[in-house]
């Protein structure tokens, strides 16, 4: 019996989409305005075992990223529960808030103090990110001077090389140009298939998914419609995308 | 409250890392650099004390100083209370990929605020000393009063943070609201002997910002004593104040991510 690392249970997440108003709207309009709820997850438990590797895969809109997000703690359920069990966890997204000013080296120690680093475990690991980032010669010069692909292989760097426990990857595994992509792809199956490393991946890439993953779960309209092996879910949900 | 305690060590470094970078940011593209610190209120004290020592003849002891006090007070609470608003808004690249605790963003922008408050505080004392005022016990209060001032500006803008998520034009009404209180603060003119009684003694009372800017004032240059009393109960109120604004942080603020 292995150890549960993540247990959701009963997850349910609305939007509410008169949640913004404005001061004439509170004061000249004494009607109650009747805003209308969007569930983006409907009543989801799954459990998620130490050292496994979750995929997610599901129509644009159907409730992906926010239930990523709800893990990482940037959503709060409207109802039932998330447990880490302790674990730290990191959303995996491009461009952890860059300030454009500084350089390369110091949105460093400011992103990795933002995920809850440590200022001596981040110097410890500086190097190894700049190495990785193939930045050496920008990595002095302030952010704001960088192109695009710069960006976010500096970004991928961070969180990839900085690790937590829980890996909460967003549709990153393509970044920069050829040789960077095939390097982060490396790198990221070295990260997930490191074994105490719980993954949760959302992905659109039918072969990603079927590569990575130890189960693949399969999210339509904010329900689950199907999760466990990778290859039979996947299969279904292509007939079903298909038809 | 253990929660809070928590947060903030956890986060300090960040804070601290992150206030250096805006202030470094600040400077780091422009000419003159950090000469802007001392040079900005310098600049808005030469053209206040123009105006109304010159032009409105104001007739105060050390008037330029007088001024000065009032800016730099003034503007730590305004330019704090005026992020607090848009804060989580425009740090929208960091709340919507990590959890932070968002009254921590205030904090930090206080840090900034709080270190130009003391390049001005620091002019100040070097005014003093060039315009000979003599040193006194009294003095002392400006530690209080500093004190409260933060604590002051904290309490409000943790809700204004709190409301500016929900309420789009709320910076709008913010502005007007700000521009009344820094009229009737009495930055550039003697609040107690320029405002007819009883409004003055209104304005002292129910005014925190009066309040403090002419404690501050009496205690520095004037050798008078203060009224610590009400600056307890000032002090006291704002930590009340603060700490209901963090509870409501506490639960709200993962819905915030949802609406901006």
């Amino acid at each position: 019996m292995k150890n549960k690392a993540i247990e959701v249970r009963n997850l349910r997440i609305t939007y509410k989409n008169f949640e913004k108003t404005s001061i004439k709207n509170s004061l000249f309009r004494f009607k109650k305005i009747k805003s209308s709820d969007f569930v983006a997850i409907d009543d989801v438990s799954f459990d998620i075992e130490k050292g496994e590797i979750l995929g997610i895969i599901g129509k644009n809109g159907s409730g992906k990223s926010t239930l990523l997000r709800s893990i990482a703690g940037i959503f709060s359920a409207d109802s039932g529960t998330i447990d880490l069990k302790e674990n730290s966890v990191s959303l995996l997204s491009i461009g952890v808030g860059f300030q454009k000013e500084l350089t390369g080296r110091e949105n460093i120690y400011l992103s990795g103090m933002l995920l809850g680093f440590r200022e001596k475990q981040i110097k410890e690991k500086e190097e190894e990110i700049v190495k990785f980032s193939e930045l050496e010669n920008f990595i002095d010069k302030p952010v704001k001077t960088y192109s695009s692909g710069m960006h976010s292989k500096l970004a991928f760097s961070i969180t990839a090389i900085l690790e937590t426990e829980i890996m909460l990857i967003d549709e990153v595994l393509s970044v920069g140009d050829q040789h960077f992509k095939k390097k982060s792809y490396a790198k990221m199956n070295e990260l997930i298939l490191h074994e105490d490393r719980t993954v949760v991946i959302v992905s659109h890439s039918i072969s990603t998914l079927n590569d990575l993953c130890d189960r693949v779960m399969w999210i339509h309209d904010g329900k689950i419609k199907q999760i466990g092996e990778p290859k039979k879910t996947l299969e279904h949900y292509q007939k079903f995308m298909n038809k | 409250m253990k929660r809070i305690a928590q947060d903030i060590s956890k986060y300090w470094n960040y804070m601290m890392y992150s206030a250096k970078a805006d202030l470094k940011s600040e400077v780091a593209s422009s000419h003159l650099n950090w000469v802007w610190w001392v040079l900005e209120p310098l600049c808005m004290m030469f053209i206040y004390a123009f105006i109304f020592g010159v032009i409105f003849d104001a007739s105060e002891q050390y008037f330029s100083i007088f001024i000065f006090i009032g800016l730099t007070m003034w503007n730590f609470f305004n330019k704090t209370v005026t992020y607090s608003v848009k804060s989580v808004k425009s740090s929208k690249s960091v709340v919507s990929k990590v959890y932070i605790p968002k009254y921590l963003l205030i904090i930090k922008k206080m840090m900034v605020n709080a270190f130009k408050m003391m390049i001005s505080f620091g002019i100040v004392f070097c005014m003093m000393i060039f315009f000979k005022v003599s040193p006194t016990w009294n003095m002392l209060w400006w530690a209080l009063i500093v004190l409260t001032l933060i604590v002051c500006t904290f309490a409000i803008s943790v809700h204004l943070q709190h409301f500016g998520v929900y309420v789009e034009d709320l910076h709008n009404a913010l502005r007007i609201v700000l521009r009344v209180i820094f009229y009737m603060s009495g930055i550039f003119y003697n609040l107690e002997t320029r405002v007819p009684a009883p409004y003055n003694e209104i304005l002292l009372k129910g005014n925190p910002m009066a309040l403090l800017l002419d404690s501050m004032r009496k205690a520095l240059l004037y050798d008078q004593n203060i009224d610590w009393g009400i600056l307890l109960v000032v002090l006291l109120g704002s930590i009340l104040l603060g700490l209901w604004g963090i509870n409501r942080i506490y639960k709200n603020e993962n819905g915030y991510a949802k609406v901006i």
